[in-house]
């Protein structure tokens, strides 16, 4: 149907980019595209949906709004002001160094429509080639969610002697509404798995999976 | 040509989702015909009509896998599941650590429980319109895969509200038995996963039953009696706001003397606790793989009770039903 549609040419670098044959012109080509088309981006997804069906992988799920919320992300940093070389290292540099930047940028396009994946081609960093990229570290802006450490959570361990170790699944993060509240973490532990057991019998009848959720009961000593 | 097979694969794809997308016209039928093992591609409502239905109603010994997010101990399983006089058994064997048992039996197999019904889109509350399962998620059928040498079709599922979570399901094409199944967050991140590596289809039952079975670690599930749509809501608390889609599946006392309030989707399921205590009542957030339990306190009457809201929902899902809990 759309593929019909599309100017031929564009189709074949779409194609090609796939194949990682594409040259620096059509990789251009195919982002300012995609920043008006949305067929561009939805043929993009399509074709590595369908590359990693034969491959026979589990095509990965992104939510339609990752691109978006990288996007977001990034907008949100500080953009790296780049600090004036000094002027005799400077023209050593020229036009070669300018180059270099190019090619950097653009690789990280790449590599950024490559980690994206099925979703849609990141157009932002394209249009933010005056933006440095930043280097990754702990202080990045990562997208909300990713990687963000529970706060305040501790951890309860449940020594019921069954392991040689201390049994990781049995284990309930627990994040008390205020801090500093003394409470006994076994008891907190052991509330928490009573009632998971309980909530199986639920889960078992309720969420058409058979007995699936019974393995996140843990068996305790007392019983 | 890499070009040319890219373009033919794109065609197969499209082929496998002209279903979805209104598209077998423009499909080429040179592709169509690569299609492997062409077997006729089932509607959604067929393919989870059948997980609840099909699947109660075979008897089958199987191992699968299970993980979950806060434990990253890939723990293993025996499952045998029997029909006998019409009620369903179910063993449960934990194949790491030391052993234990989990026994579930009763379960009359013509039970329509209310994620049954969901899921089958046969439940409609007196006069009010069929709660449509597509309304709360967005399914789609993504192929076909191969686990525990049988095939399977492959069905995600993604919330459409940030009240629940999304799902992958492998659903075996011959039995129903969901193979594989994954929990994922908003962030398309694995929050627990059961994959089968083997199924046995009809073993022999006087042999399952005669086994000796371990009685150190054993647990015994509680059956809920299956009269779930007796009662539209819990007789002593009003729950003021649940998710979209959540039903009242039926409510409990526990030998602990908490009560239990049961609630569902057809696919995600939660459970209300109660319990009047005297003592200290811990509030905040346990989570333990993809169950949350968030803990708070309620006052009816000059009585401390103790709530909990227990599932695999978010912590937003949870802490506003919790607020939303009053006495009666």
């Amino acid at each position: 149907m759309s593929e019909q549609n599309r100017p031929q040419p564009l189709a074949e670098s779409i194609s090609a980019l796939m194949d990682n044959q594409a040259s620096e012109l059509e990789l251009q080509r195919i982002l300012k595209a995609s920043e008006q088309d949305a067929e561009v981006k939805a043929a993009w997804s399509r074709y590595q949906i369908a590359s990693s069906l034969i491959r026979g992988e589990q095509a990965p799920v992104i939510g339609s709004d990752f691109a978006a919320r990288i996007s977001a992300a990034i907008d949100a940093e500080e953009a790296l002001v780049e600090q004036p070389a000094p002027a005799a290292k400077k023209a050593q540099q020229g036009w070669f160094y300018q180059l270099g930047r190019v090619a950097l940028v653009a690789s990280v396009a790449g590599g950024m429509i490559i980690g994206v994946g099925t979703t849609q081609v990141v157009t932002q960093v394209a249009s933010n080639t005056t933006v440095a990229p930043a280097s990754v570290d702990s202080a990045v802006n990562l997208p909300s969610g990713i990687n963000s450490p529970a706060i305040n959570t501790r951890t309860v361990a449940v020594q019921t002697g069954y392991e040689t170790r201390p049994q990781e699944n049995r284990r309930v993060m627990f994040q008390p509404r205020q801090a500093g509240t003394t409470v006994s973490d076994e008891e907190v532990s052991r509330y928490v798995n009573q009632m998971i057991k309980a909530h199986s019998d639920n889960a078992a009848m309720n969420s058409g999976q058979g007995v699936l959720p019974y393995a996140r009961v843990i068996i305790t000593d007392e019983e | 040509m890499p070009k040319i097979s890219l373009w033919l694969s794109s065609c197969l794809f499209v082929a496998i989702t002209a279903s979805a997308q209104d598209q077998t016209s423009s499909a080429p039928t040179a592709a169509v015909s690569e299609t492997p093992a062409s077997a006729s591609i089932p509607s959604v409502q067929a393919l989870l009509s059948k997980m609840s239905q099909d699947a109660t109603r075979i008897n089958y010994r199987g191992s699968f896998t299970y993980q979950n997010q806060t434990s990253i101990e890939l723990q293993s399983f025996r499952v045998e599941h029997w029909l006998e006089n019409g009620v369903e058994h179910d063993r449960l064997l934990f194949l790491n650590g030391p052993e234990r048992l989990i026994v579930r039996d009763g379960q009359p197999v013509d039970c329509k429980a209310m994620g049954d019904k969901l899921l089958q889109g046969s439940f409609s509350q007196m006069g009010k319109t069929l709660i449509q399962m597509d309304q709360l998620y967005q399914f789609e059928i993504r192929g076909r895969e191969r686990i525990a040498g049988r095939w399977s079709r492959v069905l995600q599922v993604i919330p459409k509200d940030p009240y629940r979570y999304g799902y992958f399901l492998s659903i075996d094409e011959d039995t129903g038995l969901v193979l594989k199944s994954w929990l994922v967050d908003e962030n398309a991140r694995p929050l627990e996963r059961y994959q089968f590596i083997a199924l046995e289809l009809n073993p022999d039952i006087a042999q399952l039953k005669a086994q000796v079975l371990p009685r150190q670690h054993r647990a015994i599930a509680d059956v809920t009696p299956c009269n779930p749509t007796e009662q539209t809501k819990p007789s002593a608390w009003q729950v003021a706001w649940v998710p979209p889609g959540f039903v009242f599946a039926g409510q409990r006392k526990l030998a602990t003397g908490q009560a239990m309030l049961m609630y569902t989707d057809g696919l995600t399921t939660f459970s209300i606790f109660l319990e009047a205590t005297t003592n200290f009542v811990p509030e905040g957030v346990g989570k333990r793989g993809a169950t949350l339990a968030n803990m708070s306190r309620l006052v009816v009457k000059d009585v401390v009770y103790r709530v909990s809201v227990v599932g695999e929902i978010p912590v937003a899902a949870a802490a506003k039903i919790a607020q939303n809990i009053t006495g009666q």
